[in-house]
């Protein structure tokens, strides 16, 4: 996974590190998730990959409760965050123009 | 009973997490608001079930999931049956959140679909997932579900909840005041809208919150950027959520 093409740690300790673990939690290849966790807990200790693991599992079960409920971003974090959303792409998901901004 | 318990592993979980899993468990298998504790139980089975069914395979791989037609793979459970437009609630939610839409969701409701169960069973999923996908992360198998407890729903609707930002009918913290509901936001004015989301089920928001202020932190320390709550800082916890969230294409 950390590779050509892999992100940066963008200016977070470790942050290539915990990316590839958010990502292969969410993946469908255990062998990529045990490397992954092993691999955290080795560089930043067993209590930050499971705090991580705590964070990744908690996010992927908020998600599910935005979308499935269609609530908007509150204005002012619309406002905050209007330029880099769409820099990144974020506005170009699927769900931007049924639970985005002023959807 | 499942006793759920995280010493055993080679990495340490702090026991808030753990006892929050707990109470969660505690909590699924009890009659909630609108739901059984043989409903509750089915719907987290169905949602594990999800992960293997064809149809959802094939409608996450497709264009748009509307592309696809057919049945789910059912799987069923003893504790409770769960309608057809249950189950594709479930499994949509399950496993492809991201293009969840306002149609769709007024599909379920048309087809007769109830708002207050349906925003119930999205508190439900939404713990199962949490601790489901938390298990996954280390390497362990899913806890087995509780046991459905006997008793009937309470049938609550808060009195001032109305369809105001979302496609659900929500109660807005200012409308709180002065309710029966008041302490949901302890008297606050304002709140987040995630945390608005399932508030027509005050007890689905009080419930999925004692994970969120445990598998994530507590309102205080949410921008409290001169300390340090966990293992991870601040940053690391929002590259963690934000990876997470572009994954799962969460516009919020």
């Amino acid at each position: 996974m950390v590779g050509d093409g892999a992100p940066s740690d963008g200016g977070i300790p470790n942050g290539a590190r915990l990316i590839r673990f958010a990502t292969a939690v969410l993946g469908n290849e255990p062998e990529e998730l045990a490397a992954a966790r092993d691999d955290l807990a080795a560089a930043m200790g067993g209590a930050a990959l499971t705090d991580a693991a705590a964070v990744a599992a908690l996010f992927d079960a908020i998600d599910r409760v935005a979308d499935a409920t269609g609530i908007p971003l509150e204005d002012v974090k619309a406002e905050d965050t209007a330029e880099f959303r769409a820099g990144i792409g974020i506005d170009d998901f699927a769900a931007a123009s049924e639970k985005g901004h002023g959807a | 009973m499942t006793d759920i318990s995280y010493q055993d592993l080679p990495w340490p979980v702090r026991e808030d997490i753990a006892a929050a899993h707990r109470r969660a468990w505690e909590r699924l298998g009890r009659p909630g608001t609108w739901l059984t504790g043989g409903e509750k139980v089915a719907i987290a089975h169905e949602a594990r079930a999800a992960l293997d069914c064809k149809l959802c395979r094939e409608r996450k791989a497709a264009l748009s999931p509307n592309a696809v037609q057919g049945g789910h793979d059912h799987a069923g459970h003893a504790a409770a049956s769960l309608s057809a437009l249950e189950v594709e609630q479930i499994h949509r939610i399950r496993t492809d959140p991201g293009r969840l839409s306002r149609a769709w969701y007024q599909g379920l409701r048309d087809g007769g679909l109830a708002e207050e169960r349906y925003v119930e069973t999205v508190g439900v999923i939404a713990n199962i997932v949490a601790i489901d996908t938390f298990t996954k992360g280390l390497g362990l198998e899913p806890w087995p579900l509780p046991e459905a407890r006997p008793g009937a729903p309470d049938r609550a609707r808060p009195a001032a909840a109305r369809r105001q930002m979302a496609w659900v009918a929500t109660l807005a913290p200012e409308d709180a005041i002065g309710t029966a509901d008041e302490d949901l936001y302890a008297g606050r004015a304002s709140a987040a809208h995630i945390y608005q989301a399932m508030s027509l089920v005050p007890a689905a928001v009080k419930g999925f919150f004692d994970l969120v202020v445990n598998q994530y932190l507590p309102p205080q320390a949410m921008r409290d950027f001169d300390n340090e709550y966990r293992a991870i800082n601040h940053a690391q916890i929002e590259l963690v959520a934000g990876r997470v969230s572009a994954l799962n294409q969460c516009v919020y």
